[in-house]
């Protein structure tokens, strides 16, 4: 079982409800990870496309997807181990087409599912003039988006 | 309607399906049916670093040069990404070939913390050598903080219907990005449990290419 179905069972037997307007006022994007989408539909002949944007959507209303995306995905340059080889000004360099997209895109938030993803985005959006960008995980944005009680 | 072969169509017919393909018997990753059309390099964004694209790595090795891109910085900047591969009309497998060639490399040879990692793993259950009662300290006092009221980790519960591990930067740099999780797991009632010991969760082995250490990482977590 994959945390993106862990989280629509979830949301689809009511175990857990979301505020949609919690994020109202945002423009939030999703970066699809090579592994959970294209890797994984080139490996396994699924890849975790819809999941996690059904999921987005349950936590907000409107959100913009990236272009290209799916399989067509720009890598952000984070995963495969490049955040620990200590060839840092290679991997910056590598996230260039990645910031272009989201630049284009107008958002303010970007949502992942993956903690390489996540720790490049962070670690570079500096260099694109992007530090206000913010880098949300998945679960983050469901966690944030919790109604309690 | 029958097709009909000319003499020179069957000839070919033939020698394709008795080709040998040898050298992609210990490289099996098609790199030999290469047409060179450039189209992996016209989409890698590490196309250029070091004056490398994916189209001369596969060029190199289909030419028998493995130990020199086995000596090259590029297989690791390089992030296995696989837009190459979809795109690839011969759909050759690159990043699986460069995984491969990453596995070539001497061990104490491979860049960064990524070997050194994995072997604090294989020896102490995580990637930090983070000792046992330091890391219930932390889960614990993450746990105490405001918000969590009526809240315990469930640390080494039996019979949890859900196991998890820990991305090593959570017991780290990053102890506010525990709670999300918890946060979720509390609200639908989750019955869950998390190690006190091989909780790592991050197997450095899948980017080094070591298929012999990835069994041993999960054989340590999962028994």
């Amino acid at each position: 079982m994959t945390v993106f179905d862990l989280l629509i069972e979830y949301i689809r037997e009511g175990r857990i409800h979301l505020d949609t307007s919690r994020f109202k006022d945002r423009r939030a994007t999703y970066h699809d990870p090579c592994n959970y989408g294209r890797q994984a539909q080139r490996r396994f002949g699924h890849g975790f496309f819809e999941e996690p944007r059904w999921i987005l959507s349950q936590c907000m209303d409107h959100w913009q997807d990236l272009y290209p995306a799916r399989m067509n995905q720009i890598c952000c340059g984070g995963g495969g181990g490049t955040l620990n080889t200590g060839y840092n000004e290679e991997r910056i360099f590598y996230a260039r087409r990645k910031f272009d997209q989201i630049k284009t895109s107008g958002a303010d938030m970007l949502v992942v599912p993956c903690h390489s993803c996540h720790g490049q985005f962070n670690a570079v959006k500096k260099d694109y003039g992007m530090e206000n960008l913010e880098i949300k995980y998945l679960w983050e944005l469901v966690a944030d988006c919790l109604v309690v009680g | 309607m029958v097709l009909e072969y000319s003499p020179m169509e069957t000839q070919s017919i033939i020698a394709l399906n008795t080709l040998e393909h040898g050298r992609c018997r210990p490289w099996p990753f098609l790199q030999d049916f290469c047409l060179t059309c450039g189209i992996c390099a016209g989409a890698c964004p590490a196309s250029g670093v070091d004056g490398f694209d994916p189209r001369k790595l596969v060029r190199m090795i289909s030419l028998g040069m493995e130990d020199e891109t086995v000596s090259e910085r590029w297989p690791w900047i390089c992030t296995m990404c696989g837009k190459c591969a979809n795109l690839c009309p011969m759909e050759i497998d690159i990043p699986g070939l460069v995984r491969k060639i990453r596995s070539r490399r001497r061990r104490e040879e491979v860049p960064g913390i990524l070997h050194k990692g994995l072997e604090a793993a294989l020896e102490t259950g995580n990637n930090l050598r983070l000792p046992k009662d330091d890391y219930v300290f932390i889960l614990e006092e993450i746990a105490a903080e405001p918000g969590f009221e009526g809240f315990t980790v469930p640390i080494d519960k039996t019979g949890a219907r859900i196991l998890t591990t820990i991305h090593n930067k959570l017991v780290n740099t990053h102890t506010e990005d525990l709670k999300h999780w918890w946060k979720i797991f509390h609200a639908a009632g989750e019955d869950w449990t998390v190690p006190s010991e091989n909780w790592e969760g991050t197997n450095w082995g899948y980017f080094t290419g070591d298929d012999a250490a990835i069994r041993k990482f999960w054989k340590n977590s999962v028994l």
